[in-house]
């Protein structure tokens, strides 16, 4: 699958990820930021590649801001990001204060 | 199921994530409505599917009023204050100020390892002026959070899945428990925030309705000479002794806690007289002036150092700073029979102590009856309130009712109505709403009034307030 446009999902508050997806042409590039890179780094990006091999996408630039996130909540995030970048949900709006 | 998550309501992942990302999304816009101000945005660490409970929102609100007073204290100027307390994903605020982002980090981070339940806070600082989007404890050389279970990096912890969910619940709840179930944790409040929760008491007191035989907003009860707006008048009054009752704590020094009590009468007998002027003459609060005042004094004794205290101790220097009062006032008193008070009159005739009594107890109803009851009760704060002052009506030797009655056998009769009341389900039901009016119109018929429960409702009130338990 190729990536249709850019997307983000996550935030970047505790115990989050932030993820965000563009084009790309050299397989899936990681770039990773997380305060425990050095401990589990392997393991978020196992679990990013592991949801994008699930929607078949080969290239793409991936930045991740992880800020601890559990495992489930980095494959949650990055089920939305690999939506959005293929365009199958629309963005969501949120209502604010 | 732990005291901590009862009543609480399981929430999804999904529901979490999209809680952040409308936190995240909050954030950015207020930093974009006021991009010269500084956005805190307070939250709390819950771990597990139940992230808000009625005992999750007393942490919650404690550590806000704590907060907020940080913010009073600064005399910092607030553009917005934002508060949900009822998020299904964890009670929220979010505060607007003027200040430098790194100050108001800093302030936060204190709060987070000084304050008792600091540990269960997450507070972000954050600045659209400033470089990046949060600055992080990393960025002002701090180390990284501490686990809840093993002090380890907190973070490496969650990551590894190092203790099972029901271990770091149960160190939440035994925060919880640290703090309002063994003891009540009182923190060290400024002059002005003790003398608007001893104000505040004297008028929630009497704001609440419906109380039986009491004065309230829309009964006079069993009383033919006052009104709720007699009672608003005579709180106002009390402020400037309540300001003395806390300077004479904070300032005393003598070997004698007795002394304390002996400095602090004159005032007493002032505010007497002002509430007096302010009512034209009606006794409102006179026995408020006597347990609300030495328990003032007692927790300005208490927080001398400026650091946190707790109920306990603050009752011991209210026992301590009475110790002589029984002595002094009624065994050895001589008094002329025409100034003779309800107290010495219940003394000579029942051998009852009256309120000396109970304030030489240390205001034993109030640790092991009102705080705890209005920390329990289920329902809006009101109705907690009023299972509060039927619950220290059942408890307590009340003189009011025993001089109204004429006898001390009416106080077994109190305590039957007061296990009907709670028989019905108490006031959050409407057949216990019911049962308060109807006990109310028995009240006046039969002249029969609670005052030194409602006495008691003004010390819990004022408790709860310097706990955080009610704001």
């Amino acid at each position: 699958m190729e990536i249709k446009k850019t997307a983000l999902a996550g935030t970047l508050e505790s115990s989050d990820v932030q993820i965000m997806v563009s084009q790309g042409t050299n397989g899936l590039e990681f770039d990773l930021v997380s305060d425990v890179a050095k401990q589990f780094g392997d393991q978020i990006q196992a679990t990013i590649e592991g949801v994008f091999a699930d929607y078949d996408i080969q290239n793409a630039v991936i930045k991740v801001v992880d800020q601890g996130a559990l495992d489930p909540v980095i494959k949650a995030r990055a089920i939305t990001v690999c939506q959005r970048a293929l365009d199958q949900v629309d963005q969501p709006q949120w209502e604010v204060l | 199921m732990l005291e901590l998550f009862a009543g609480g309501q399981a929430v999804t992942l999904d529901q979490v994530l999209t809680n952040r990302e409308w936190r995240s999304a909050v954030q950015q816009q207020l930093e974009a409505d006021f991009p010269d101000q500084v956005v805190v945005a307070v939250k709390l660490n819950i771990a597990g599917p139940i992230k808000n409970s009625p005992r999750i929102r007393q942490i919650f609100m404690a550590g806000w009023q704590v907060i907020k007073q940080a913010v009073v204290s600064d005399n910092a100027v607030i553009k917005k204050v934002h508060v949900d307390e009822q998020r299904i994903t964890g009670p929220e605020a979010f505060l607007v100020l003027d200040g430098q982002l790194k100050k108001w980090k800093q302030e936060l981070l204190r709060f987070e390892e000084d304050f008792a339940l600091g540990r269960l806070f997450d507070c972000d600082v954050m600045a659209d002026s400033a470089e990046g989007y949060q600055l992080s404890r990393r960025d002002l050389g701090l180390p990284p959070r501490r686990c809840l279970v093993c002090d380890g990096d907190a973070k490496v912890c969650a990551k590894k899945g190092r203790h099972p969910l029901t271990a770091v619940q149960a160190s939440s709840n035994q925060l919880y428990r640290d703090y309002f179930v063994t003891d009540l944790t009182l923190p060290a409040w400024s002059r002005d925030f003790v003398v608007d929760a001893a104000v505040a008491a004297c008028l929630q007191e009497v704001a609440l309705a419906p109380k039986p035989g009491l004065v309230d907003p829309i009964s006079a009860g069993a009383h033919h000479d006052m009104t709720v707006m007699t009672f608003v008048d005579s709180a106002v009054a009390l402020r400037p002794y309540f300001e003395k009752a806390f300077e004479l704590g904070q300032g005393f020094s003598q070997a004698e806690e007795t002394d304390l009590l002996a400095a602090l009468r004159p005032e007493g007998v002032k505010a007497e007289q002002a509430m007096y002027l302010a009512t034209d003459g009606v006794n409102t609060h006179k026995g408020a002036i006597f347990t609300l005042g030495i328990l003032i004094a007692a927790y300005g004794l208490a927080t001398q150092d400026k650091r946190s205290t707790t109920l306990q101790e603050v009752l011991n220097f209210v026992r301590k700073i009475s110790k002589n009062v029984l002595d002094d006032d009624l065994v050895n008193s001589n008094h002329d029979q025409q100034e003779e008070t309800a107290g010495h009159y219940q003394y000579r005739t029942y051998q009852l102590t009256g309120v000396r009594g109970v304030v030489a107890a240390g205001l034993p109803a109030l640790a092991q009856v009102g705080l705890p009851t209005f920390r329990d009760r289920p329902g809006t704060v009101t109705n907690r309130l009023l299972d509060t002052l039927m619950a220290l009506a059942g408890a307590i030797q009340d003189s009011t009712l025993i001089k109204r009655a004429n006898t001390p056998a009416i106080v077994q009769q109190m305590q039957g109505w007061v296990d009907e009341f709670f028989d019905f389900g108490g006031a959050e039901t409407t057949a216990g709403q019911k049962y308060l009016t109807a006990l109310n119109q028995t009240m006046i018929e039969q002249n029969l009034s609670i005052g030194g429960a409602a006495d008691y409702l003004i010390l819990t009130i004022f408790i709860s307030r310097l706990s955080g338990l009610l704001s």
